[in-house]
């Protein structure tokens, strides 16, 4: 089930869903929109290894903008802080910022139960488009989940800006067969 | 879990180690379909990813599978790609990740590389969650669930 945006008001109200800052007018009729934040992080690496850890940098966003070129893929992150140890968050692009060809994730859209930080958008441009610090990029939907809930204590936890990947941390673990 | 007890959830092989507070981490086999395009035309070549990884070039579709059976005759599923490998600019699954209710097999994973990336056969690479029906349910049982290796799309016949 779907929470409304009456009832994710009503969710953080309780303190059941965590977003902050929370302003009303980001209310949608299922979601709330989330918004870009002013770091970004580039791979250095010209092969990434999800054996072993890739090198990056983290640069900011001028106020003028960021183009990104067709084919760029850059993390970046939401200015809000999101979570809830009762419901699971899902997030999408705005729907506007995906007709200009711009992915705001690649693949996982799911966020664990119980992880609770900024959002890590991992952004990919089909099209030349430019981006901003501040701009509603993207929105997140909460669903009731079925089930003992067991909440989420993975390595992204509490993420402030973005965050790059720690796959080789568990890339160890061997396949029994 | 207890889904999987009833019978109700099918992970072959299944280990705990692999669950997620709201998911499953599946792994994917050692076969990889590749495309080559020559005049606007595909043809289609099947490789077994060696152990020591196999480069995916950027802006390509690769077909692979899951190692595991996975399938659910209560739920519909959703299989996505890690954030770990979102991460990196790997996509899985492109624009259709909705898994219909029975259908238990190894499913067919869609790979696009945003950057050049290394993949390991075996390597866990996805999460399979799973979502109740409201509804009476009617199996699906046709289309491309009875395969258990990469499939390519019906939709057009390949070279």
């Amino acid at each position: 089930m779907i929470l409304t945006g009456n009832e994710i008001i009503k969710q953080v109200n309780e303190g059941k869903i965590i977003i902050k800052p929370f302003n009303d007018k980001q209310i949608t009729t299922n979601t709330y929109d989330l918004t870009l934040g002013d770091k970004y992080l580039t791979y250095n690496e010209d092969i990434l290894d999800p054996a072993k850890p890739n090198s990056y940098e983290i640069k900011s966003i001028p106020k003028e903008g960021l183009q990104l070129k067709q084919g760029d893929f850059i993390l970046a992150h939401s200015n809000e802080i999101i979570g809830s140890k009762y419901f699971v968050p899902i997030i999408h692009a705005k729907s506007s910022v995906a007709r200009l060809g711009l992915f705001i994730h690649v693949t996982a859209d799911l966020i664990d139960i119980g992880s609770i930080g900024n959002i890590t958008f991992q952004l990919y441009a089909t099209l030349p488009v430019k981006i901003y610090p501040n701009m509603l990029i993207g929105q997140v939907s909460f669903w009731v989940p079925k089930g003992k809930i067991e909440l989420y204590n993975g390595k992204y936890q509490g993420s402030l800006g973005p965050r790059a990947s720690e796959v080789h941390k568990d890339f160890k673990e061997k396949l029994k067969i | 879990m207890k889904q999987i007890k009833k019978g109700n959830i099918i992970i072959e092989p299944f280990y705990l180690e692999q669950v997620n507070p709201n998911s499953y981490n599946y792994r994917i086999n050692d076969q990889l379909i590749m495309f080559d395009i020559k005049n606007n035309k595909k043809h289609k070549k099947t490789i077994k990813i060696p152990k020591e990884g196999i480069i995916l070039e950027p802006h390509k579709t690769y077909l692979a599978s899951t190692f595991e059976t996975l399938g659910s005759i209560k739920y519909a599923m959703s299989l996505i790609g890690r954030s770990s490998l979102g991460r990196l600019g790997l996509f899985l699954q492109v624009s259709a990740n909705l898994g219909h209710t029975g259908s238990i097999h190894k499913w067919t994973l869609e790979l696009v590389a945003t950057k050049k990336i290394k993949i390991y056969p075996f390597m866990i690479i996805g999460q399979i969650s799973f979502w109740e029906n409201k509804g009476n349910i009617s199996s699906y049982l046709e289309g491309y669930s009875k395969f258990n290796l990469p499939q390519v799309s019906k939709m057009e016949e390949i070279q």
